[in-house]
Order: C-alpha cells, then structure tokens, then sequence
C-alpha cells in the first residue's frame, strides 16, 4: 500500500472524525470526539494496519486530549489520531487495551499522571507513581503541585502488586512465586518481576516499575526548547545520542528548519557508534547470564575503542550533548577521520572474531535456540521495537522506513531473523555492528564540508512527532509548542516501553533457567536482583538470585556435557 | 584507627544500588570490572548482597519509590560502611532536581537512616572510571 492508498484507506473512517490534516506527506493528524475513538482506533490498528507506538495525555485549557500515535512502517509515516475529552470534572474515555495489548501499559500511566478513566480497562493498576503517592494528585495536569508525604500507614487504594480481574494473570498467593527485583547485583535499574511457577516452568509473569520514574516529561516544561536535548540524553545513558536526535527532529519539524548536511552525517556517526558500543554490551551481558564469562569480559573490553572514539568526538564517553535544534554543536574536525577509520578497521576484526566465536559454538546454539520464542503475531500484537521485532521477522527499522540524519544516502542493510527466539536476537544484533561500521565508514568517507549548525530564531506554535531508531528500537517523542520557548508538552517513549511487557509472550511456559537470559534478550534497560527468591511448590525450598544464575549455568553445562563438548579453553575463541 | 575502619580498608567489596539513574553511572560501574580497568586487582568486589558489603556505591536520584529501598538496603550493610554517591544526580540530584517524583539527594535520605553514616561523592555525569576508582581510593585514606 503506497501514500495514496493509505489516504484513501484512511478517508473510510471519515464520517467518524472533526478533522484531518496532513502538514507533510508522511504526518497525519486526524480528530475526533471521545466517543468515537474506540471505533476509529480499531480501524487503524485491525483494517488499515497500523502499528501503534504510543498515546500521549494532554491537559489543555478546557478539555482532555488523548493523542494515539500510529506509524505505517511501509511509507514511514506516523499517523495521530486525537480524541478530545470534553468533561473535565470526570474524565472518561474508552479503553483501547482489549483489542490492543500495547496499549495497556500506556492506558494505566495516563491514568496515574492525568487521572482520566479507561472504560473496560482490563487490567488498571498503579503503574508508574510510587506505592505511598497520594491518590487524586495527578502531575501532569497544569495546576498540580509536588505532593508531601502520606501519613504514615496509610495504604494505596489501588492494589499495587495484585491485579484487580481475577481473570486475567492474578498472582494467587496459593501458587509459588518468584520474585525478581527490585535490585540486581550485577548493574542499571530497579524492575520487580513476579513469576508464577508451577515446578520449573514459568506459568506468569507480573511487573511493577516505577523504581525509575523521574518525571521527566513534566521537568521537560519547565526547560526552554535548547536545554531540553541535555535532559533527554539523561533518560538512558546507553541511549543518549537517539533521545535528544528525535526530540530534535520533531522541534525541527516545528520551526521548519533544515539542519546543514554536514550536521546530518554527524548526528549519523554519533549514532551509529552509539548502536555498535551498545549491542556489543548486551553482547556481553547475554554471555554473563548463561555462564559464558570470558565473552562479558571480551565484549566489554572491545567496546572501550568505541568510547574512547566517542569521548575523542564530543569530549564525554557517554551522554555527549551533540545534538542541538538546527545542527550539532561539535563537528568531527577532519584530521580525527583516518584514526577513526584505523580503530574501526581494528573493532571490526574483532567483532569478526567475537561473532565466529559466539555463532558457530553447538553450545550456545543448544542453549539459545527455541528459547523465549516471541512469535511473529506477538510481535505484532505488542508492537515491539528494533531488534526485538527484527528478530521476530517484523522487518522494521526507522532508520529505513522514515530516512533521518544521513541514513536515506547511504548504504546498508536491515537485519531480519525469522525465529523469534534468543538465538535470533542475538544474531541480529551480532550483524547490526558490522552494517554499522559500514555506515560510520561510508559516512565518515562522504562527509560533506560546510558548517554543522544554523541558526534557529524561535520556534512557532506547533506540533509535532520525531522518531529515531536507538540501539533498543524506535525511540519516540512528541513535542508542543504555544509559540513560547517551553515545550506545553513533551512525550517520550523509549524502546523498551513496549519491548518489556512482550515478556508475558515470550517467558510463560519457559523453564526458570531460562528466564534470566529471555528478561535479557530485548536488552531492557535492564534489571532483576539478588534479593529474588524462588519459591518451589513441591520441595518448598526457597532460591535467591545466586541459584537463578546458577541453575541457568548448569544448564548450559550440562548440555554441553550431553553434546560431548570439550571444556571451553579461551585459546579456542 | 580502630580495627573495625583498618579492616574496612583492605579490600573492599561493594554492593552496586541504583536509585534512580539513567544507567550511565551503572554501566560505567560494571566497566570498571572488565579488562580495561580491572578493579578486582585491586581488591575491589561487586557483591551479591548488601549484607556482604562494606561499601555501597549508590547511582540514581532517589526517587519516589526507590528511597524505602534504599534505606532498606542500608540497613542491611555491616556497619561501618562508606555510601559513595556516584554522578551528579546521587550528589545532589542534577538535572532531575524539579522532578515531582524525585525525594533526594540521596545523602540527605542516608542521614535521615543514620546520622553519622561516612558519605563520599563522586561527581560527574557519568564520572569516569578512573575518577571513581580515584574516589574510592581517596575516601578510604581519609578514613
């Protein structure tokens, strides 16, 4: 289906909306009443299709808006349809969540930050607000103050951990329970897993997050337009150089600013070794969780060339505060070229290396093949990002489907597995490395001269989406502007915003030994504990983290054992 | 010197607790046992537990939801300990300072659990490796 077939695919529904704009070719914005939007978001998700990124909740002057934001991956254009909600004594809308599992998530946070209602919401718990967080205090609505404590002993009204439909994945206090979080030994940020399981295998799985929220997006408006892009490389550290590029592009899209050429292909670069030091990462990771501590520790030390380049590039290692609206503030000065060329030519080969090491082992395909199968139609359903969808054969990649920065001039490929299960994952991202340095060396080669900024006078009443593909998948952010120079609005969703909740796909019905490496496989921004206990029904003996991890090399050694594998020596990598 | 801090000094393992953070700080962290910097070399370990450790390395602003966490997890660590505040947001909550979930800084939260806790900082966004492998060391020569 081309442009013109979605429009007029889209022009169906018409008799439902107030309005329909098209700014661009690749940007529509449709408009509706609260009461239709239940139907017209079935006809965008289940008859044209779209794929749902996320929705973003607006308190404006004199009603509620619900934005839900689509995108048609075969054209790159990003679809929003707004829903207004005129009461604002009691505001309700139709809950989307019962035909569309990712937007369950999404629906309860606008609940807690807005405090409207989701009719028939199957699932509204407390999501992102922190246990003691007074009920009927909602952040994001303009006129909301910080909140002091609760008294002491009072309860949340909300159940927190225990889900409200007993019909749907209630942990019953009867069955046996793993819980997994808040904290992890090994590194990044508090989730809480609940798994329920009966013997070995993993039969559900709850999360509780929240351990993390900053609120950013509401500190976003208080920030004038340029300061922005600092905070928002703050929201991941392993992601900081996508964030701030899609909010940068969406403000562009505002202003109408075309950044120098010169600027593209550094935003380009940045990225791209931003993607190679953080898949070789998870790399890495995957390896420590199924005992293969030789590759964490060859991974790591082969990622530190990409920092160093980095650092050399924007003066940090992380967080490198390049981007800006209307350019970049540093440019790659020339003389660096040939060194990076020499270090990427060196990483390359080690990659090489790495990758031969980690593909042909018999072992790790015994171990990661079949495991954590997120199959195709889940994918869909839960509309995962990046190589988490790439990996289930949902060929979609922003950098492709929506050309940004340098990425349409260039030559590369996306990186597509058919199998859906760990094994999958970690090809694609194995082989998204070398496309990468493909990128950066073609990038680097053509490198337009000229200068890499210009100059941005004010940014006009307006609104619009950037989008950009992180390491993790397609970060997303939507901007607002009155003509100030605030954002009114600022939403983000990061990646692995949809690519957690596929764990309910992808874990139930796994063996507990596996859990450890499938929670791992979309590289969340990542987290389990040491304070996780396991608890078996049968031999009522409780586990902590260190047996997790244990059980899961085991397991791996005693498959090895079966195959009749030698010892693994480091010479033989 | 009393023998509880002479042995603090030797070796100290460390319990890594993220707060609230971007990440960044964390993963510098675990950089800091891989090859390039190799803190076990000098004695340094990350530990499973907190009750094993006899310094935690606390990341993150100390939001809403993380701070009983925290306190908890403080408990829990043989006294004495030394808290480093690793990054800018640990230190006094950088640029997430307004944000309405966020209740530290985070030194503020341990001395509300224990008045004379031994706080050191490490600044920076992320502080390099070397600057946390620095801080530790000066901390403990302080001691």
């Amino acid at each position: 289906m081309n442009q013109e077939e979605l429009n007029n695919k889209l022009s169906e529904i018409k008799d439902k909306l107030i309005a329909v704009e098209q700014p661009a070719d690749s940007r529509i914005y449709l408009t509706c009443e609260a009461e239709n939007s239940y139907a017209v978001n079935k006809f965008l998700f289940e008859d044209v299709p779209l794929r749902f990124v996320i929705a973003t909740g607006i308190d404006s002057d004199d009603c509620f808006e619900i934005l839900y934001h689509y995108a048609y991956d075969e054209t790159g254009c990003m679809v929003t349809l707004k829903a207004f909600i005129r009461d604002r004594e009691n505001p309700a809308i139709e809950s989307i969540a019962p035909f569309m599992p990712a937007a369950e998530w999404i629906e309860r946070e606008i609940h807690d930050i807005l405090g409207i209602e989701f009719k028939n919401h199957p699932d509204m718990r407390r999501l992102i607000l922190a246990d003691d967080w007074p009920e009927g205090i909602y952040p994001l609505r303009k006129d909301a103050k910080k909140p002091v404590k609760r008294p002491d002993g009072e309860v949340c009204s909300r159940p927190i951990v225990q889900s409200q439909s007993p019909a749907r994945r209630t942990v019953e206090l009867s069955k046996p329970v793993v819980a997994v979080g808040p904290f992890h030994p090994l590194q990044e940020e508090m989730e809480f897993f609940q798994l329920t399981v009966d013997g070995e295998i993993v039969t559900d799985i709850d999360m509780r997050i929240s351990y993390n929220h900053r609120g950013i997006e509401k500190i976003s408006e208080s920030l004038q337009f340029d300061q922005v892009p600092f905070l928002v490389s703050r929201i991941c550290g392993i992601c900081s150089a996508s964030h701030p590029l899609a909010y940068v592009q969406a403000v562009e899209d505002i202003a109408g600013v075309q950044p120098p050429e010169r600027a593209l292909y550094v935003r380009t670069i940045i990225n791209e070794l931003e993607r190679i030091h953080s898949h070789v990462l998870w790399v890495g990771l995957a390896g420590h969780f199924i005992g293969y501590d030789t590759v964490f520790m060859w991974a790591w030390k082969y990622r530190e060339p990409v920092l160093d380049l980095l650092e050399e590039i924007t003066g940090n290692r992380n967080n490198y505060g390049n981007v800006k609206v209307g350019g970049c503030r540093e440019d790659i000065p020339d003389e660096l070229t040939p060194k990076i060329l020499k270090e990427l030519d060196k990483i390359e080969k080690k990659m090489e290396m790495l990758t031969k090491a980690v593909l042909d082992d018999p072992i790790l395909h015994a171990r990661l093949k079949g495991v954590g199968i997120l199959t195709r139609e889940a994918a869909v359903d839960y509309a995962v990002t990046g190589p988490t969808a790439r990996g289930s054969d949902v060929g979609i990649d922003v950098r492709r489907d929506d050309p940004y920065a340098a990425y349409g001039a260039l030559d590369w490929n996306v990186i597509t597995q058919t199998e859906g299960d760990v094994f999958a994952k970690a090809v694609v991202r194995l082989l998204e490395t070398f496309e990468s340095i493909k990128i950066v060396r073609q990038a680097l080669k053509n490198l337009p001269d000229g200068p890499v900024t210009t100059e941005v006078k004010e940014i006009p009443p307006g609104e619009a989406v950037g989008h950009a593909e992180a390491p993790r998948g397609e970060t997303f952010h939507y901007v607002r502007s009155d003509g100030g120079n605030r954002p009114v609005r600022h939403k983000v969703r990061a990646p692995s915003y949809v690519n957690v909740p596929s764990f309910r796909a992808s874990c139930i019905g796994q063996h507990i030994a596996d859990v450890t490496i499938t929670l791992a496989a979309v590289d969340p921004c990542y987290s389990c504990t040491e304070r996780l206990a396991v608890v078996d029904q049968h031999k009522n003996v409780i586990h902590d983290y260190d047996t997790l991890l244990r059980l899961s090399r085991e397991k791996t050694a005693r498959i090895k054992k079966e195959m009749g594998a030698p010892e693994l020596k480091m010479e033989d990598l | 010197m009393s023998w509880k801090i002479w042995s603090l000094k030797k070796s100290p393992w460390v319990f890594h607790v993220n707060a609230g953070a971007c990440n960044n700080c964390d993963i510098e962290i675990v950089n800091l046992l891989t090859p390039k910097f190799d803190v076990e070399r000098l004695g340094i370990k990350l530990v499973g537990s907190p009750r094993h450790a006899d310094a935690l390395l606390v990341t993150g602003v100390g939001t809403r939801q993380a701070v009983p966490r925290l306190k908890e997890v403080y408990r829990q660590t043989a006294k004495p300990c030394v808290v480093f505040l690793v990054g800018a947001c640990s230190c006094g909550t950088g640029i997430f300072h307004e944000g309405y979930h966020v209740e530290g800084p985070v030194d503020k939260i341990i001395r509300e659990e224990d008045p004379n806790a031994i706080i050191a900082y490490v600044p920076g966004c992320p502080p390099k490796p070397e600057a946390m492998i620095s801080g530790i060391v000066k901390a403990l020569s302080a001691l």
